[in-house]
């Protein structure tokens, strides 16, 4: 039991030297331990703050991004878009051009053949005028005797017309 | 060449008028349808060959020079006809020539009171068919008619008659170029 029992001669300056130190620790060490556990909390405030707002921006700076993309990608399409239509209206407009053109090749070779056959039968049937008159008038000129030329010409006079009426 | 129309027009008034005198008194309406029938062929060889017209009135050569020339390539005709002739090439008026003609004939036609017809056939005219045609004509114009006859085989058969610049084309040839009109028109662009 009295080795349990704190020894009073040891206990006192113990005591009295613990005081001092807590004297002497409250009085200088608390103090800058204090501040520097303030300056710690603000820094460590600070910067939780500061990547808050890094946080916000790279946030804010992801929707800015996503919204742009978004836009972009609307864009991307709408070109696209415009890029069909316009890709469609050229092939529609170059096949109207070509069948136009065609109608009117197919037209034009109508009417060539046409001018052609027309032409063909006017001068084969020029030329049997021609034969039929120049048949006419070798038989004229080779069949009928004088008497029968003056007979044509006292015919000719009496139903001739008049130099008045001219 | 005077270049006043009203000059130029007295000036062939006065060839026509000169040259008629001289062809009644030499020999009456014979004459001057003979001095007419000469000038006429001289006129077609004019438009036939202009190299000819054009040498009788080459400037190069004086006045006395185209005479001569003149004289001579005309020595085969009427020798009324040549004086005329020689005397337009000397002056330089061979270019109113048918002028002159026409001038000449109505003129003849006016002093002689008759109408000279100019008559194309392709046989000769019996005097049977001359007094049909002189009748019809001198009622027609109401003169008497002097019918210049020429024989033409490319006129086929039928009649020209023609005065003062009037025509009546009753010839084959003709009418047969009527038809060839008439089949060519009624068949230009029509179908098979």
């Amino acid at each position: 039991m009295e080795a349990i029992l704190p020894n009073a001669a040891e206990t006192i300056p113990m005591l009295v030297a613990f005081i001092v130190l807590l004297i002497v620790l409250g009085k200088f060490g608390w103090p800058l331990l204090d501040g520097i556990l303030v300056k710690r909390e603000t820094a460590i405030r600070d910067d939780l703050k500061a990547a808050e707002e890094a946080r916000i921006e790279a946030q804010k700076a992801l929707e800015e991004y996503k919204k742009q993309l978004a836009e972009a990608r609307a864009e991307a399409n709408k070109i696209v878009a415009e890029a069909k239509k316009a890709g469609e209206n050229v092939k529609a407009d170059i096949q109207a051009k070509a069948q136009q053109e065609a109608a009117e090749m197919i037209e034009k070779a109508h009417n060539a053949i046409e001018a052609e056959k027309k032409a063909a039968v006017a001068e084969l049937q020029g030329s049997v005028a021609d034969l039929s008159v120049a048949v006419a008038a070798k038989f004229i000129g080779t069949d009928l005797s004088d008497e029968e030329h003056r007979a044509m010409i006292k015919r000719y006079v009496e139903e001739a017309g008049s130099f008045n009426a001219n | 060449m005077p270049t006043n129309r009203l000059l130029v027009k007295e000036e062939i008034a006065t060839y026509a008028a000169t040259l008629l005198d001289a062809a009644v008194a030499e020999g009456g309406q014979e004459r001057v349808i003979a001095v007419r029938d000469q000038l006429n062929q001289v006129l077609f060889a004019f438009r036939e060959n202009g190299r000819i017209r054009e040498n009788l009135s080459n400037s190069s050569l004086s006045a006395q020079q185209r005479y001569e020339l003149a004289a001579s390539v005309f020595e085969g005709c009427d020798p009324l006809a040549v004086s005329v002739l020689a005397v337009m090439a000397e002056r330089g008026n061979l270019g109113e020539l048918s002028a002159v003609i026409d001038a000449f004939v109505n003129a003849a036609e006016n002093k002689l009171n008759v109408s000279i017809v100019d008559v194309v056939t392709a046989v000769a005219l019996d005097d049977e068919l001359r007094g049909i045609i002189t009748e019809k004509l001198s009622k027609d114009l109401g003169k008497p008619v002097v019918l210049c006859e020429t024989v033409d085989k490319s006129i086929l058969g039928g009649i020209i008659m023609s005065t003062n610049g009037k025509r009546i084309d009753a010839s084959i040839s003709s009418k047969l170029e009527g038809t060839r009109a008439l089949l060519k028109e009624n068949n230009d662009g029509g179908e098979c």
